[in-house]
């Protein structure tokens, strides 16, 4: 159940940094991965990119991840299960946060992310290069 | 685990100072298995090469370490003698500090256990219930509860309004621990509460939703299914808030599919608009319902068992009961995972309509 990240920091339009998830994400590592897009935001991301060509899981731990990801690269306080946070407006559709965008998603990673309808929070690019040249 | 040495467990200087005091022509150190100093009675004058005397420090019968006696004295055998003491001393308080270790831990770890066994208890009182009247229909349902305490719960009740509907509900809260089992504990009546004041299952998701969000800000998801079955003619409405898709076992044998149609899950988004969508269960049709412990158990290998494995299992028991086919479901994930205990809940629902008599 391990997951993998590798980061790679790009110059497109604006300074990007790429996460590439390798493996499965679930509830054993999901909370290391916010950690991760946390140092990454402190460090001074504010455009991130995940990778997902080698995700083959994710479990719906995945989504909260995902998530509370979106809220971090929206300088929202960390995610605390005891204190929590508000939802995103329906409004935070794929038009209106382009912070956090996703790409090369597996096919039943992408069936999780439609059937929880947390695919409209997202701009999905079809691959790496075609994403880096989009943002 | 960073290894410690037994004899940091205890203060060695202070057991040092009479020494220095009585007998400061002498030197005694506390050394460790390899002859590293950990401490020293002090007095920089005195010739370490000369004679003196070796004590081993024994805790249970193990050797940690030596109090070494070292210089000239007229009072040597008396010196010696209480090296021998101190060694013996040193060993019996760290025999103390571990049993009184190994105490407060076994302490501590059978409290965590009886809690968590509570909870677990606390956790199938919630969801273990007196299935309601059903003419008609073979309800059967299994629940398992995660070595860790999980977020499942699943829920069947009549509708106090005209017909008696049936309403079904079968959810999980995203992630483990305290924090989805206390999210639990409050969606269940939530969600009861919810679809006893709403028309249909949609709104019921959307209040909950709205509640959730609005008063608890949890940053726990929820997934959840919530349908009304209308007895007599098996019409069954349905909303799907980001949860498994149910699947539909036609009684005339023709494959099962799965019945798509859902929306996000509670808890992401401020307003939560779902679609509503309708199956039709005829004489011998049956809707089988679950929770991704079943679809995300994992076996040693690292496979999982996706929905492949669940329809094989339904295949193969699908002409039995309702019960059968939990039961087959259940037999199926726990061969495949493994284990005695499962590291997610399982939850599954079957709902049969009953043939009709010939």
């Amino acid at each position: 159940m391990a997951l993998e990240t590798t980061v790679e920091q790009v110059d497109a339009r604006v300074p990007l940094t790429v996460i590439a998830l390798v493996g499965e994400l679930d509830a054993s590592n999901f909370e290391a991965l916010i950690e991760t897009a946390r140092q990454h935001y402190e460090a001074g991301t504010r455009s991130l990119l995940l990778d997902l060509t080698d995700l083959t899981f994710m479990a719906s731990s995945g989504l909260v991840a995902l998530h509370s990801i979106v809220r971090i690269m929206h300088g929202e306080a960390p995610p605390d299960p005891e204190a929590g946070w508000s939802a995103l407006h329906a409004t935070a559709g794929a038009g209106s946060q382009r912070e956090v965008q996703l790409c090369a998603p597996q096919p039943a990673v992408e069936r999780v992310l439609a059937r929880t309808g947390l695919d409209r929070l997202f701009v999905v690019h079809p691959d790496r290069s075609s994403a880096i040249a989009a943002i | 685990m960073e290894h410690v040495h037994p004899l940091d467990d205890i203060r060695l200087e202070p057991l040092l100072a009479p020494f220095a005091t009585l007998a400061p022509r002498v030197v005694v150190t506390i050394e460790d298995v390899d002859g590293a100093v950990l401490a020293s009675s002090g007095a920089p004058d005195v010739d370490a090469a000369s004679d003196g005397s070796t004590h081993a420090i024994d805790v249970a019968g193990t050797l940690v370490g030596r109090v070494v006696v070292r210089g000239t004295s007229p009072d040597a055998p008396l010196l010696a003698a209480a090296g021998a003491t101190l060694a013996r001393a040193i060993g019996a308080l760290l025999e103390h500090v571990a049993n009184e270790r190994h105490e407060a831990a076994g302490a501590a770890a059978r409290r965590i256990e009886s809690e968590l066994a509570h909870g677990r208890r606390l956790q199938r009182s919630f969801v273990s219930l007196v299935a309601p009247e059903t003419p008609g229909y073979d309800i059967a349902s299994h629940y398992e509860a995660a070595r860790e305490v999980g977020g499942d719960f699943f829920d069947l009740f009549r509708l106090r309004r005209r017909g008696r509907p049936l309403s079904v509900v079968i959810a999980d809260v995203t992630g483990k621990g305290i924090a989805a089992a206390l999210l639990m504990a409050f969606s269940r009546p939530l969600l009861h509460a919810a679809i006893d004041h709403t028309k249909g299952p949609g709104e019921a998701l959307t209040r909950t939703n709205l509640i959730l969000v609005e008063e608890r800000r949890s940053s726990l998801f929820i997934t959840a299914l919530v349908a009304r079955l209308d007895l007599p003619t098996g019409h069954l409405r349905f909303a799907n808030a980001g949860h498994e898709p149910p699947i539909f076992v036609p009684g005339d044998g023709s494959p099962a599919t799965l019945v798509l149609g859902s929306g996000p899950l509670i808890g992401a988004f401020a307003d939560l608009v779902l679609p509503e969508c309708a199956v039709d269960l005829r004489p011998g049709d049956m809707l089988v319902l679950y929770t991704d412990g079943v679809t995300d158990a994992r076996s040693p290998s690292g496979e999982r068992f996706e929905e492949g494995r669940l329809f094989a299992a339904i295949a193969a028991s699908r002409d039995g009961s309702a019960g059968d086919v939990v039961q087959a479901i259940a037999g199926a994930v726990a061969v495949f995972a493994g284990r005695a205990e499962p590291a997610d809940d399982i939850t599954i629902v079957a709902i049969r309509r009953l043939p009709l008599r010939p």
